[in-house]
């Protein structure tokens, strides 16, 4: 239930109307004005709430996914806005004005006796011809009689485009805004006048309003065209929320969103300047910074630009937005097109030629056929984007989907309300969904860059492992084939001291052995080439199994015997023994064997001899028993060193063993050999 | 009949000592020397042969190619390895090549003398480390399943095998005989057995070595 003051038929005398007087409805219902007051606190509640799901809109878009919720917060603040200003009994919403078109050079009070016509309030975008329009609009209005002493009456006016002059009763109240549009933007924000109580008049008020703008044909966009919206007359502190409503919307609302979307765009540029794999990031950062410079056209003050020149660079921008829009849904879709590029770059240079070709007054006309164009580009690209999407991830990608159609209905709702078809909170929400959707947009980008990034981190990560692995592996191997060569090295030179020492060594003694007259030398020449041959073999010779040593053993021991006429007997374990005898333990226990059987045939006349070999303790005993004469004990009563039993004893020493000999005249010898086996490793299976 | 004796060494004051020994060992044979591989292939190919002396170090190459040689184009030649080298890593290559026996040079002229009468009579000697090398390659078939047949055909009797195990043991061929119950002609027979059969199935295994190369090396 609103209190509404309609003006009346203007009288033909040309007059200033005199205002029949509605008494107000609260005056006759004191009732509603109690309902009303009892409704404040409802209404600062639902103020609250509105804020509240605002915050929250935007923090769960900037927490980032949830789409639906972000969603459902827009429309709830759209919702929110709608019932806007009026709504308490004391303010009076005048829609109803009468209009008077001036020359826009005339300066002074409104013509009192200019007949005008009736006009609807919002009154968008005039009709009119040449270079500016003025208008004098007056309403009329009642001083509600309940208004007290103490407070002030105001005018809020949410909407007026582009110079305002007000006068009260003929006496001038305020003007606001540049009437030649030098610069500056092309709408006042919010106005909220106070009327000074020394100008009003009890009963009816004449306000008159002075609206200096462009014509339609000489704007791109309707919304920068002349306009007045409703005007709200009331106590100056009911207007003031309805005011700060409005100024956060118009005002301060897309203020915050285009720095956002600036900062967003420009962060989001510079990383798909960076990474150009990711080019589509760069055409958002574009977007995003375009759409945010289109945005700050309507509020950034100061701009030292023409009316005319104002209006070819918001074109142009378009043109630009479109171009990066278009770029920026084919890249993310992964394709790339010169050609678009190319059309699309001519178009923005097209846009301002075609518009300066068709001059100044064909402005709007030329500004909406290319804004239809414009959209028409937009709309074949994002259903490019959708349909190359679906075919590479095999279903329609929702975040898109939604996105699209949030930025597409916010943008719809937003042209539809520059014609006032919908309800000027909805146009205001939806102008503010468009940068919204962008930011969020931004946001999402920056979070695939980063997840993308993680992925690569990851992955670098776990490639670097797998290098210091492969060069762990390398390098072991390295020195695996290194330590190899030395053995190599150390085997081949070895063969090389052997091969050598049988060639020349070998040769010589050899042919001492058989040219030398005296047998004594040949035998001692065949002695030192077999000692040779035994060393040659512990520098080359492999690892030996004690079962082939024995074999070996018993083979040459026994044939030695035989040759001799001696009986020899030979007693060993006869399984296979696992232990091994290094080349070195091999050779010298031969030759300790050796000179121990060479001892028996030279010295010792025996007929008989024994060996016996057994594994105890971890130990090898070699027992060789004969049945000769003995050792003769020299006289200071250690046994014969003439037989070679120092050397013996050394030899088995060495090895850490000992070899013991017992031997007295007449009653044979007995040489005990022990060999430690602990420090020889078991034979591999 | 004179045998016709082939003589490869490469020192002079060896090599009339070892024509002395074959004299005395052959009385009026006709000896044939060579100081280089090379000599003594065109001798080779140039005169036929009933027992050949090789020495295995000389200056241009190994007495083992000589000893191939004769294997080819004269195989009821004995060849007989005349070495320094006791050790098994130099005289096995030249058995399977064919040397029938091996003599070491710095042993008695007795010595000599007999051993070189019991080869010729088909008694050639082994040591158990030249056994061991021969059962490890009888026995250690790690050659491809194409093999086995052409290889089953020289393939070790058991009675062999046992010979070789007792030799391995350090037993001497009369020792083996008496354990055995077996007359010292037949051990010989196996032991030159074991030598033939060494040889065929190392000239099998080196053609299939040639195949399989031919095979996979194109």
């Amino acid at each position: 239930m609103t209190a509404i003051v309609h003006a009346r038929q203007p009288e033909r005398s040309g007059r200033i109307p005199a205002m029949a007087r509605h008494p107000p409805p609260q005056r006759r219902r004191p009732a509603g004005r109690a309902a009303a007051g009892a409704r404040l606190p409802t209404g600062h509640a639902a103020k609250q709430g509105w804020r509240e799901r605002l915050g929250l809109a935007i923090g769960t878009s900037l927490w980032g996914g949830h789409l639906r919720r972000w969603v459902l917060a827009v429309l709830a603040c759209a919702a929110a806005s709608a019932p806007a200003s009026a709504g308490n009994a004391g303010l009076q919403r005048l829609t109803q004005a009468w209009a008077v078109a001036v020359a826009p050079a005339s300066d002074g009070p409104a013509p009192p006796g200019l007949v005008g016509e009736r006009r609807a309030l919002p009154d968008l975008a005039p009709p009119a011809r040449g270079e500016a329009v003025a208008t004098w609009y007056r309403v009329v209005f009642d001083v509600p009689a309940s208004l007290g002493d103490d407070a002030m009456l105001a005018l809020h006016i949410e909407r007026a485009c582009s110079a305002l002059e007000v006068r009260l009763n003929g006496h001038l109240v305020a003007r606001a805004g540049d009437r030649a549009r030098r610069a500056g933007p092309a709408c006042l924000p919010p106005q909220l006048l106070a009327l000074p109580p020394a100008l009003l008049q009890p009963g009816a008020n004449a306000l008159d309003l002075r609206i200096d703008g462009l014509p339609l044909a000489r704007v791109a966009s309707r919304r920068d065209a002349a306009a007045l919206s409703a005007l709200v007359v009331g106590p100056r502190s009911e207007l003031a929320l309805p005011h700060a409503r409005a100024t956060l919307a118009q005002l301060y609302a897309p203020q915050a969103l285009a720095a956002a979307l600036l900062l967003t765009g420009g962060f989001v540029f510079v990383l798909g300047w960076r990474h150009r794999a990711e080019s589509h990031m760069a055409w958002y950062g574009a977007l995003a910074v375009g759409w945010s410079l289109l945005e700050a056209q309507r509020w950034l003050p100061g701009l030292p630009l023409a009316a005319t020149s104002a209006q070819l660079l918001h074109v142009t921008l378009l043109a630009f937005v479109t171009l990066a829009a278009v770029q920026f849904l084919l890249r993310y879709a992964h394709r790339r097109d010169r050609w678009t590029t190319i059309a699309l770059a001519l178009q923005c240079v097209a846009v301002p030629a075609s518009i300066v070709l068709a001059g100044v007054d064909r402005l709007h006309a030329v500004a909406a056929a290319w804004t239809v164009a414009f959209a028409l580009q937009i709309v074949t690209a994002a259903t490019a984007h959708l349909v190359l999407r679906r075919r590479a991830e095999g279903r329609l990608p929702h975040t898109a989907v939604a996105m699209l159609a949030l930025a597409g209905g916010a943008l719809a709702l937003e042209l539809a309300g520059r014609w006032g078809a919908v309800p000027g909170g909805i146009a205001v929400a939806a102008q503010l969904a468009v940068p919204l959707a962008l930011i969020v947009t931004g946001l999402r980008q920056m979070q695939r860059h980063g997840q993308a990034l993680q992925a690569s981190e990851a992955s670098r990560v776990q490639l670097e492992r797998r290098i210091q692995d492969a060069t762990a592996q390398i390098e072991h191997n390295f020195r695996q084939l290194a330590e190899l060569r030395v053995e190599q090295v150390t085997a081949q030179e070895r063969k090389r001291i052997a091969s050598d020492l049988h060639d020349d060594l070998g040769a010589k003694l050899l042919t001492i052995v058989h040219t030398s007259d005296d047998p004594r030398i040949a035998t001692l020449a065949r002695e030192a080439l077999e000692e040779m041959r035994l060393s040659v073999r512990g520098l080359t010779g492999r690892a030996m199994r004690l079962g082939d040593a024995l074999g070996d053993w018993r083979a040459e021991l026994m044939g030695r015997l035989a040759q001799s006429g001696i009986e020899g007997e030979w007693h060993a374990p006869d399984d296979e023994l696992p232990q091994v005898l290094p080349a070195r333990t091999y050779v010298q226990t031969t030759r300790i064997l050796r000179e121990a059987t060479n001892n028996i045939v030279k010295h010792s006349r025996a007929s008989q001899c024994r060996f016996n070999a057994e594994l105890a303790d971890g130990d090898l005993r070699i027992v060789i028993q004969d049945n000769g004469r003995g050792i003769p004990l020299e006289v200071d009563g250690r046994l014969d060193h003439g037989h070679g039993l120092a050397s013996m004893k050394h030899r088995a020493k060495q090895m850490r063993g000992q070899c013991l000999v017992e031997s007295a005249p007449g009653h044979g010898t007995v040489i005990r050999l022990t060999l430690p086996l602990d420090g020889v490793a078991a034979a591999a299976p | 009949m004179t045998t016709h004796v082939l003589l490869l060494e490469d020192l002079p004051e060896i090599r009339s000592w070892l024509r002395s020994l074959v004299l005395l060992v052959f009385p009026g044979a006709q000896v044939s020397e060579a100081a280089r591989v090379h000599d003594a292939l065109e001798l080779v190919s140039a005169l036929r042969f009933d027992i050949a002396l090789v020495d295995l170090g000389l200056p241009d190459g190994s007495g083992v190619q000589v000893v191939e040689r004769l294997r080819e184009q004269q195989p009821e030649a004995q060849s007989v390895v005349v070495t320094i080298h006791d050790d098994d890593e130099h005289l096995f290559p030249a058995l399977q090549a064919g040397a029938f026996g091996y003599i070491l040079k710095e042993q008695p002229r007795e010595m000599i003398t007999e051993q070189l009468h019991r080869i010729s009579q088909g008694e050639p000697p082994l040591s158990p480390s030249i056994a061991r090398r021969v059962m490890a390659h009888f026995s250690v078939r790690r050659k491809p399943r194409i093999a086995s047949e052409m290889l089953q055909q020289v393939a070790l009797t058991d009675r062999e095998t046992e010979v070789l195990l007792r030799v391995a043991k350090g037993y001497t061929l009369p020792e083996i005989g008496v354990q055995l119950g077996l007359s010292r002609h037949t051990i010989a027979d196996y032991v030159k057995q074991i030598y033939r059969k060494l040889n065929v199935s190392s000239r099998a295994e080196a053609a299939l070595e040639a195949q399989r190369l031919g095979l996979f090396g194109r």
